[in-house]
This record gives C-alpha cells, sequence and structure tokens, in this order.
C-alpha cells in the first residue's frame, strides 16, 4: 500500500524580526529552521500522533503539510501526487481538514453554529440545495441536538465546541483529519468523549488522521504510531505500543517518565529530567538533547546524529538509543533509579 | 489550633444578568500546618471560587456565606484593614498563567522588593539578598542575573518558579497554588512538582494544591478534596481517594483517567450527562443525574455527609461508614 501522506525531507523558516526579540537581541540575525529536515508518512486509515513540547514545532508541521505556511526546503506528496504549488495545496485541502488547537476563536464569533458547518462547503462552491439540512445531519454525525444550528460559537461548552469542530472538519469527508491539541483544556470525560468521537467516525469513513499533542496519556489510546519531536526536528517513530514499552531515544523516555501517574503510591522520586527547554532559536551543538539527557557523553555535544531506522518500523536520532538489553538502556535507568515506586 | 484554616458551611454565589450562580454550596474544609492539601474537579466545578474565596480575592459581584477562619479567628469578624494585612502577611497565591502574575515592563528583581513591603526592617540591599536565596532555593541558577531580567525573558516553567519564590517571600501562612503547573510541559510540570515537595519539607504552613489533573494531586497531596458542581462530595487521605473512593462521582473521574490504563483501550471511558446548571442547582444529589447507582431519595433529598473514618468522608445516600 502506499502511503496517503509523505512528506520529505521538510524544512521551515522563520526570520527572527519582531520588534519584541529586536529589542532583546539588536544584531541581525540569520534566519532559524524552526522546522529541520522532518521525513514522515501516513498511511491510508492511519492514526499518527506527533507528540512535542510547546514551541517543537507541531502546529507549524501541520499548517506546513496544508500550505498555510510555505516550507523552505522538502517535498510533500498527497496520494501519490507531488504537492508543490498553490494549486496543489487548494487540491489537497479539498481532501483533507484541519482541527485548529483554539476551537472556540477558530469559529468565527458572529456566525451561527449552522452556517459555521457549512462555510467550507459553500466556499468550495458545493451544490447544498438546503443549508440547515445539511447542518443537522452533522451535527447529528457529532452527537449535537439540531436546536444548535441557531447558536452562537461563545454560547457552547469547550467540548461542545471541540463536537461542532469535529463536524465541521468532517464535512467535507476528508481522506486526511490534521487535528492540533484536539482536547487541550478538557476535562478527562469530556476528552475521551470527542476522542471515541473521532474514532468512531473514523472506523465509518475510514479517513487518516495526524493527531498534534503534549498528552501523553491520551495519545497512547488513540494513535497506531508516534512521531516525537524536539526542536523542530523528529527524535523517534514507531508503532506506539513499541514506542511506550521500550522508547529508543532518550528524550522519549524522559517523556514518559514525566507524566504524573495517578497513583499516591507510585510517586515519582526524582524528576526524569532537569534543565530548561532550549529554543529553536538558540539549537545546542551536536545532538540537541544534551543539555538535559541523563547518558550524555562527550560526543554527543559535538556530533550531531543522524536520523537513522532501527529494526523494520523505527527510527531514531541518538548515538547511544535505548536498545532492550543494551547498556545504554541500563545506564538510562541507573541515571534515573528509584524512579517511582512499585 | 496555630496556622490553621477552616471553612464551614462556606456558600459563595455570582451575582450576574442572568440570575445567581451558585458557585459553591455548603463546602466544609480544613487544612493544618504542614500538609499538602488537594483541591480535585472538573473545570466550573468551583475550585478556584473556593481558593479565591478563602484569600479572600472574589470579585465584587460575589456574595459570601458561612465563615472562614484562620488561626482560630473568623475572617468575616475582622475589619477591612485586619482583613487586608491578613491577605498580605499571611497568604500567598500563586496562580496558573505565571505571565499574568508578573508586570512586564519591570525587572524580576524590582518586583520581588516590591512584594516584600510589608519586611519594614528590611533595607533594599537585604531584600536583594534574599531575592537571590530564595530563587537559589526555587532551582534558578544564575539568581544575581536573573534579577535583572524582564518576565518574558525566562520560560514557562521558570516564570512559575519565581511566583513561587515571590509568594515565598512574604513568608506565608498559607500557600496556594491554583493549576500551578496546567500550562508547563510535561518535563516541567515534574520539575515543579518535585519542587513543591522539597519546599514542604521546610515549609511550615499549609499548602492548597487545586489541579484537575488527578496525577498531579496523586504526586503531592496529602489529603484531597473532591468537588463537583460547586460541592465538596469526597474527602480523605490521598490514599484513601484513589485507592479507596466511595462517592459515585469520584469513582468515575478516577475511571475516566487515560493515565491509568497502559493497554490500548479502543473506548475512553467517560462520564455520560453533562455539569447542571449553577443557576438552577438542583434539589437532591448534584451528581444523581449522571450517577448510575441513584435512587429514589436522591433527586429530592439532599444527601449528608458521611464519615467513613476519621478523616475520610463522602456526601452521598448511598455510602455507609
Ligand atoms: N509566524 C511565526 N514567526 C516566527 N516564529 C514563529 C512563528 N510561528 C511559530 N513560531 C515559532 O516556531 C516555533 C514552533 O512553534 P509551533 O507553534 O509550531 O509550536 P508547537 O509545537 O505547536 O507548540 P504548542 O505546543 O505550544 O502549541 C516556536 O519557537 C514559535 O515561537
Ligand atoms: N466572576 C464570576 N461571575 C459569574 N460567574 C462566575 C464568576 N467566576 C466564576 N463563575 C462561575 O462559577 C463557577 C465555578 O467557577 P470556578 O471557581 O472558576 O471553577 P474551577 O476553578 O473549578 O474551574 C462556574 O460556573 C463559573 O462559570
Ligand atoms: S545523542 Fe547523546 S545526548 Fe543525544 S539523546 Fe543520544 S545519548 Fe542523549
Ligand atoms: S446520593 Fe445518590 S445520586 Fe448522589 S452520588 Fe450518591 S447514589 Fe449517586
Ligand atoms: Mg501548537
Ligand atoms: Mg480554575
Amino acid at each position: 500500500m502506499s502511503p496517503l501522506l509523505a512528506i520529505d525531507d521538510l524544512s521551515v523558516t522563520f526570520a527572527r524580526s519582531g520588534l519584541l526579540s529586536r529589542l532583546i537581541n539588536p544584531f541581525p540575525l540569520p534566519s532559524f529552521n524552526v522546522i529541520d529536515g522532518v521525513t514522515l508518512s501516513l498511511m491510508p486509515g492511519e492514526t499518527l500522533g506527533l507528540v512535542g513540547e510547546s514551541g517543537s514545532g507541531k502546529t507549524t508541521l501541520a499548517r506546513t503539510i496544508l500550505g498555510l505556511v510555505r516550507a523552505a526546503a522538502g517535498r510533500i506528496t498527497f496520494e501519490g501526487r507531488n504537492v508543490a504549488t498553490p494549486a496543489d495545496f487548494r487540491a489537497m485541502r479539498r481532501r483533507s481538514a484541519m482541527m485548529f488547537q483554539d476551537p472556540v476563536a477558530s469559529l468565527s464569533p458572529r456566525l451561527r453554529i449552522g452556517a459555521l458547518l457549512t462555510e467550507p462547503q459553500i466556499i468550495q462552491g458545493l451544490p447544498m440545495p438546503d443549508r440547515r439540512a445539511a447542518a443537522k445531519a452533522l451535527l447529528a454525525l457529532v452527537g449535537l441536538p439540531a436546536s444548535f444550528v441557531d447558536r452562537f460559537p461563545h454560547e457552547l461548552s469547550g467540548g461542545q465546541a471541540r463536537r461542532v469542530g469535529v463536524a465541521r472538519a468532517l464535512a467535507m469527508k476528508p481522506h486526511l483529519l490534521l487535528a492540533d491539541e484536539p482536547t487541550a483544556g478538557l476535562d478527562v470525560s469530556v476528552q475521551g468523549d470527542v476522542l471515541n468521537l473521532i474514532g468512531e467516525l473514523k472506523r465509518e469513513l475510514g479517513f487518516a488522521a495526524m493527531i498534534v499533542t503534549h498528552n501523553l496519556a491520551m495519545i497512547r489510546h488513540v494513535s497506531d504510531r508516534l512521531a516525537i519531536m524536539y526542536l523542530g526536528r523528529l527524535v523517534e517513530t514507531g508503532p506506539t505500543q513499541d514506542v511506550f514499552s521500550a522508547p529508543l531515544h532518550p528524550y522519549t523516555a524522559t517523556l514518559i517518565q514525566s507524566e504524573p501517574i495517578p497513583d499516591p503510591r507510585r510517586r515519582s522520586q526524582n524528576p526524569a529530567v532537569t534543565g530548561e527547554i532550549p529554543s529553536v532559536f538558540r539549537r545546542p551543538s551536536g545532538c540537541e538533547f544534551h543539555t538535559r539527557c541523563p547518558i550524555a557523553r562527550d560526543r554527543c555535544k559535538t556530533e550531531a546524529p543522524a536520523y537513522r531506522p532501527m529494526g523494520t518500523d523505527r527510527m531514531v536520532r541518538c548515538h547511544f538509543p535505548l536498545v532492550t538489553g543494551g547498556q545504554e538502556r541500563e545506564a538510562f535507568s541507573r541515571a534515573s533509579a528509584n524512579h517511582r515506586g512499585n | 489550633m496555630t496556622g490553621s484554616l477552616a471553612a464551614s458551611n462556606l456558600s459563595v454565589r455570582y451575582e450576574t444578568p442572568h440570575g445567581a450562580v451558585h458557585a459553591l454550596r455548603h463546602v466544609d474544609i480544613e487544612a493544618h500546618p504542614g500538609e499538602v492539601i488537594g483541591i480535585v474537579g472538573e473545570s466550573g466545578c468551583g475550585k478556584s471560587t473556593l481558593v479565591t474565596a478563602l484569600a479572600n480575592l472574589l470579585p465584587a459581584n460575589a456574595r459570601i456565606d458561612g465563615s472562614i477562619s484562620y488561626n482560630g479567628v473568623d475572617l468575616a469578624k475582622l475589619d477591612a484593614h485586619h482583613q487586608r494585612l491578613l491577605r498580605g502577611d499571611e497568604i500567598a497565591l500563586v496562580g496558573q498563567d505565571p505571565m499574568t502574575a508578573f508586570n512586564p515592563v519591570l525587572t524580576i528583581g524590582d518586583q520581588l522588593v516590591d512584594f516584600q513591603h510589608h519586611r519594614k526592617d528590611l533595607g533594599r540591599a537585604q531584600k536583594r539578598a534574599r531575592i537571590a536565596a530564595m530563587l537559589g532555593r526555587v532551582g534558578i541558577a544564575d539568581a544575581e542575573r536573573r534579577m535583572n531580567s524582564y518576565p518574558h525573558e525566562l520560560s514557562g516553567g521558570m516564570r512559575q518558579r519565581v511566583a513561587i519564590a515571590a509568594a515565598l517571600l512574604t513568608d506565608p501562612g498559607l500557600l496556594i497554588a491554583d493549576e500551578p503547573t496546567t500550562a508547563l510541559d510535561v518535563t516541567m510540570e515534574a520539575q515543579i512538582i518535585h519542587l513543591l515537595r522539597e519546599l514542604r519539607r521546610d515549609y511550615n504552613g499549609i499548602i492548597i494544591v487545586v489541579s484537575h489533573h488527578l496525577g498531579v494531586i496523586a504526586e503531592l497531596c496529602d489529603r484531597v478534596y473532591v468537588m463537583y458542581a460547586g460541592e465538596v462530595v469526597e474527602g480523605g487521605e490521598v490514599d484513601a481517594i484513589f485507592h479507596d473512593a466511595r462517592h459515585p462521582y469520584t469513582q468515575a473521574l478516577l475511571a475516566c483517567d487515560p493515565a491509568r490504563f497502559h493497554e490500548k483501550l479502543d473506548r475512553l471511558p467517560t462520564i455520560p450527562g453533562s455539569l447542571p446548571n449553577l443557576t438552577q442547582p438542583p434539589s437532591g444529589c448534584v451528581y444523581a443525574p449522571r450517577c448510575d447507582r441513584a435512587f429514589a431519595p436522591c433527586v429530592s433529598v439532599a444527601p449528608p455527609l458521611v464519615k467513613l473514618s476519621v478523616s475520610h468522608m463522602a456526601r452521598c445516600h448511598a455510602v455507609t461508614p
């Protein structure tokens, strides 16, 4: 099977030009790779979780895939065709949908839900004999009452606004759904609701999804594959279950260990990692994670590790990956020894 | 008891053009020096209302009933001047967004000097020395240089550390942290959790941690109050809450946390239904419309607070000691 979406060596550059940053640093600065050499693919029907901390470039990557941000280098292939010109991106956007990070802000406040739900089709010039009926059908699809067609976005709860976001995204029957933090700010129960809804609709309609998040506890249940990002670069990809049970990159391992566990009998003894997250605008030399990596060695400070395959379906960017049974794995567990009780 | 805090039968309503929002109803809580108390519940359940009431910082449209006492003194009986004094000296609040706690155009050092205005006995140099020591205490390397930084020059995690340092500089008897890690990434969150845990070792006041994140509560707290729709529905030692929860809502909330499951789930557990409208709270149990154990009395009679052990209680018709 060929991938639905393939990204090859994609980079995005931003000039650091804001007034504030000029005040902080008056020297003319070159531009910076916010996304650097990302290679990734998504199979039809697959769910990929894109995980990374704030500022690591997740939103930027999602927006670049849809052509909302211009790539400085690299190739995007969608359904077997190269996507390069604005017309290509428009064609691709017609077959894909994006759920934005802040659902209420991304819904126009002056339009009623009914109009918001059918707006994308109208913009695309698709025929729609009865807008109200079409909107009500979409509301039913996401489990909201038909009476919501007359409501305004600010009259919805957080969870309801996400449901409207899902309905709006799916109105176009996309082949690809890009969801940026689809459950940020939601309570666990409502989060479960929204994710169950996306899961059900996926099974029914068969689209592929890329879910951008920093919520590991959630993504482990809803994704088939994971891609971990640090400072605009992928550091690890692999099947979700494998990555969770045996992370190869020390950063992935620290992320998993940092998650607070809802069990007072298993409190963490030490933070898995110390130090601040560096900025993409000031990347550390060598391996970018060396300033915080519990098993960094001298080589890591000077030589950047290559992004290389491990086994058949995993990739990792580290000189000393935590291979099961290997001494790095052991060194890592020693460095975070006594991390949690049993 | 010296340094203890107690709220009894505390209710807060917000007057709005659409009627009164009953954000807090007949809440009883207590906290003693050296304890870390957790307040947990879903968004809108009244966590922030409760702690802002404790800190005497409610907005003007709030109406308060019941009593709050600190050190054995009923706060309502103090005049405005003494309430303000108490608030400034004894109670410090660290908010969710550390950026809003600071003035963007003043350096960290200048702001932390101002935070110590109550220490009339100290000169500026002594205040700066205290700041440097406190910043070191909360894990900020290079404290002297950081004092000359502006808030936007610090990362979110660092700003939260500075906010905690600022709170501790006033030597408060009560430190309230409202969602202290919600705006932070997971590695920074873990660092702040460890910082708060270390601080409690030599801080002899009360720490109240508010969070909707069960993991954060489990990592940090000694005792926990679980809130639902403006009420405390269960309270107890952290171990009892996480391993022997008795209220149906607490049980459902714990069951929903995806962090509890390591095997991949096809469907995430949820609590069917939604929060009641707080302008017209139900007359019986607030959780009745969503409770799978509700029976006849639940819809009409408000459930009693049932004492399950010395420190464990739940507000429910279906629990027995
Ligand atoms: N238009 C822009 N101009 C300059 N820099 C930008 C721009 N948009 C984003 N950035 C920077 O690029 C980096 C990546 O940002 P991005 O929004 O993609 O991160 P993210 O991983 O989605 O973070 P979060 O988890 O906070 O949503 C950040 O350092 C951000 O400040
Ligand atoms: N200033 C206010 N005026 C009117 N209603 C308010 C005000 N502040 C909070 N509320 C309402 O009170 C309830 C509890 O809010 P809050 O204490 O902020 O909850 P939490 O912190 O648990 O999310 C909510 O229904 C909220 O909308
Ligand atoms: S290359 Fe070195 S510093 Fe980087 S993650 Fe691997 S071990 Fe750590
Ligand atoms: S009082 Fe009744 S409705 Fe309320 S939690 Fe208990 S059993 Fe459920
Ligand atoms: Mg983002
Ligand atoms: Mg709050």
